[in-house]
C-alpha cells in the first residue's frame, strides 16, 4: 500500500495512538512511522491530543521490585560490577568462535572476505564522504547557525542536513519567554526578501518541516535573525531582532 | 515477571535505595539532580523536560527522579489498559527502560506544536501496553476488562481494585471536564462517546468495543472516528492544539 493519501495518514495515525488498530496492522504502521518523519510528526500530534485524556485516570504505585529491575538494567556500564562483566566477556567471547570450528566455517570465511574487501575498497560499498563521516572526520553536509543575543551569549543552534527537508532549532542559553508574541527565525538571502523558517521555542528543542530541501531554501543565505513577531503571519521580520547569526555549510 | 534478584553482582542492596538516591551521573560527574537528593524533595522544580534532557545525556540521578515523579502515573495508565498488576508492572519496567534509551529523542516541539514530556512519556507506556495486550491474541468477549458494571463471579471475576474503579466513560467525562471540553463534547451521542472510551481507557480494539457495547463493528469503526474528529476539533477551538 503507497502512504501517500493524507486522509488516510491521518485516519491511521489516529487509530495507530488510540490503539483501535489489530496487531497487524499496528506493526505495519509502527515501521512507517520509523520510517517517515512526517508520519511520526502526525503520530506526535495525536498522542499530544489524546494522552491529555489520561490524566483522569487513578494513580497506582508499582511494587519496589520494578524500579531494581529498571535500574539494573539502565545503570550505566562504569556503574556496573566488573567481574561478573568480565566472566560473561569471556565466555562470550568463546562461543563467538565456537561455529566456525564446527560447520559453520564457510559463513565466518565468507564474513571475513566481505570484511577484508570492505577495509580494502571502501569506496565500493560507501562513498568517501561518508566514510570521512563515520570514521569520525567529518561531520554531515549540513546548513548551521548559531545565534547570539546583542551581548554575544549563544542562544540558539539551528541545523538542518544539507539534502534534508527538516530543521532543529535547539536552545542552548536561558531564553526568556515574550510577554506578548512569539520569537520568529528568520533567513536572510543575498538579493531575495527575508524567509521565515518557523517559531523558535524558549526551551528544549524542536523540530519542523521546511517547504524544501536546506539546499534549495538555504544556499544564498548567510544571516539568520530571530525578531519578536505579534503578527500572527508576518510577511517580513520586525524591527525588534532578539537574536542574530551566521549560516554556514558544514562541507 | 522479569525481576532481578534483589542484590546485584556487586552485594548492593538495591530494594534499600529509594529510586532517587540510586543514579549515577555520567562519568561520575556532579549531576544537576545531587541538589535533590540532598533536600527535600518538594523543592524540586526541575521540569519533566529537563530531566529527559539529563537522562538523554546518561544522568541516571536525573532518570531516577523522572521515575520518582511520574511512575504513579504511568503505572495507572498500564494497569488500566492491562487489568493486571502483574502485566502492568512488565510493562512498566520495558517502558522506562525504553525511556532511558530513547530519552534523545524526545523533542519539546514538532512543526510548531509542543509536545508535553507527560504525553510522550503516557505514549511509551500506551504503545507498550496496547503491544502486550495484541500479543496476548485476540480475547473472547468474557475475557474483556469490565471495569465497573462487571458482575462475573467466575474466574473473570475483576479483583477488588476493579470493581472499585471507575468506568471508562467517567474517566472521559472527568478528562475532559479538566480538558474544558465536556461541553463541546458533549453534543457527540453517548454511544460515540462510550466507544472512544472503551478504546483508550481499556485498550479494545474495533472488534472488541463492538462486543462490549453489542454493536455491528461498522458502527462502531465509523462512531470512534467521528468521535476522534470531535476531540480534535474540541481541542482546536480551546486552542490546546491547532
Amino acid at each position: 500500500m503507497r502512504y501517500t493519501n493524507a486522509d488516510l495518514l491521518e485516519h491511521l495515525a489516529s487509530s495507530y495512538v488510540l490503539g483501535t488498530l489489530s496487531s497487524g496492522a499496528r506493526r505495519r504502521f509502527a515501521r512507517l512511522t520509523a520510517d517517515r518523519f512526517d508520519v511520526r510528526t502526525r503520530v506526535a500530534h495525536w498522542e499530544q491530543r489524546l494522552g491529555q485524556l489520561a490524566q483522569s485516570v487513578p494513580q497506582q504505585s508499582p511494587a519496589s521490585q520494578v524500579w531494581t529491575a529498571i535500574s539494573a538494567r539502565t545503570l550505566p556500564e562504569s556503574a556496573q560490577p566488573v567481574a561478573g562483566a568480565a566472566a560473561v566477556g569471556g565466555s562470550g567471547l568463546v562461543r563467538w568462535f565456537k561455529p566456525a570450528g564446527w560447520g559453520l566455517g564457510g559463513v565466518a570465511a565468507g564474513a571475513l572476505a566481505s570484511t577484508l574487501l570492505f577495509i580494502a575498497v571502501p569506496t565500493l560499498f560507501i562513498s568517501s564522504d561518508q566514510i570521512a563521516m563515520r570514521s569520525g572526520e567529518r561531520l554531515p553536509q549540513s546548513y548551521v547557525g548559531v545565534l547570539s543575543d546583542a551581548q554575544g551569549n549563544g542562544k540558539l543552534l539551528v541545523s538542518s542536513l544539507r539534502q534534508g527537508k527538516v530543521m532543529t532549532i535547539k536552545v542552548i542559553g536561558p531564553i526568556a519567554v515574550p510577554a506578548s508574541g512569539r520569537l520568529v527565525l528568520w533567513a536572510l538571502p543575498a538579493n531575495a526578501p527575508a524567509m521565515a523558517l518557523g517559531t523558535v521555542p524558549t526551551t528544549g528543542t524542536s523540530v519542523s518541516t521546511l517547504p524544501d530541501t536546506s539546499e534549495k531554501l538555504l544556499s544564498k543565505v548567510s544571516k539568520l535573525v530571530v525578531t519578536l513577531e505579534t503578527d500572527a503571519a508576518p510577511s517580513q521580520p520586525s524591527t525588534t531582532v532578539v537574536f542574530s547569526g551566521n549560516c554556514a555549510k558544514l562541507w | 515477571m522479569r525481576y532481578l534478584p534483589k542484590t546485584n553482582a556487586g552485594g548492593r542492596d538495591l530494594d534499600a535505595e529509594r529510586p532517587h538516591i540510586s543514579g549515577f551521573a555520567k562519568n561520575g560527574q556532579r549531576s544537576p539532580c545531587d541538589v535533590l537528593i540532598l533536600r527535600d524533595m518538594k523543592l524540586d522544580t526541575r521540569s519533566l523536560e529537563d530531566l529527559i534532557a539529563s537522562a538523554a545525556q546518561s544522568d541516571h540521578k536525573c532518570f531516577a527522579t523522572l521515575y520518582d515523579r511520574t511512575n504513579r502515573h504511568l503505572f495507572g495508565v498500564a494497569v488500566r489498559i492491562l487489568g493486571q498488576q502483574q502485566a502492568a508492572e512488565d510493562v512498566l519496567q520495558e517502558a522506562y527502560v525504553s525511556i532511558w534509551k530513547n530519552a534523545g529523542v524526545y523533542r519539546s516541539e514538532i512543526d510548531g506544536q509542543t509536545i508535553q514530556a507527560m504525553t510522550w512519556l503516557i505514549a511509551i507506556v500506551r504503545n507498550k501496553a496496547l503491544d502486550a495486550l495484541r500479543s496476548r491474541g485476540r480475547r473472547k468477549e468474557s475475557e474483556l476488562p469490565d471495569w465497573a458494571d462487571g458482575d462475573d463471579t467466575g474466574d473473570n471475576a475483576p479483583s477488588a481494585a476493579q470493581s472499585l474503579a471507575p468506568s471508562a466513560m467517567h474517566l472521559l467525562e472527568q478528562a475532559t471536564q479538566s480538558m474544558h471540553i465536556e461541553g463541546c463534547m458533549g453534543t457527540l451521542e453517548g454511544s460515540y462517546r462510550q466507544s472512544l472510551a472503551l478504546a483508550y481507557y481499556q485498550g479494545l480494539s474495533h472488534s472488541e468495543v463492538a462486543a462490549q457495547m453489542g454493536a455491528p463493528l461498522g458502527s462502531v469503526k465509523a462512531w470512534i472516528r467521528r468521535g476522534l474528529a470531535k476531540l480534535k476539533g474540541c481541542l482546536d477551538t480551546r486552542g490546546v492544539m491547532a
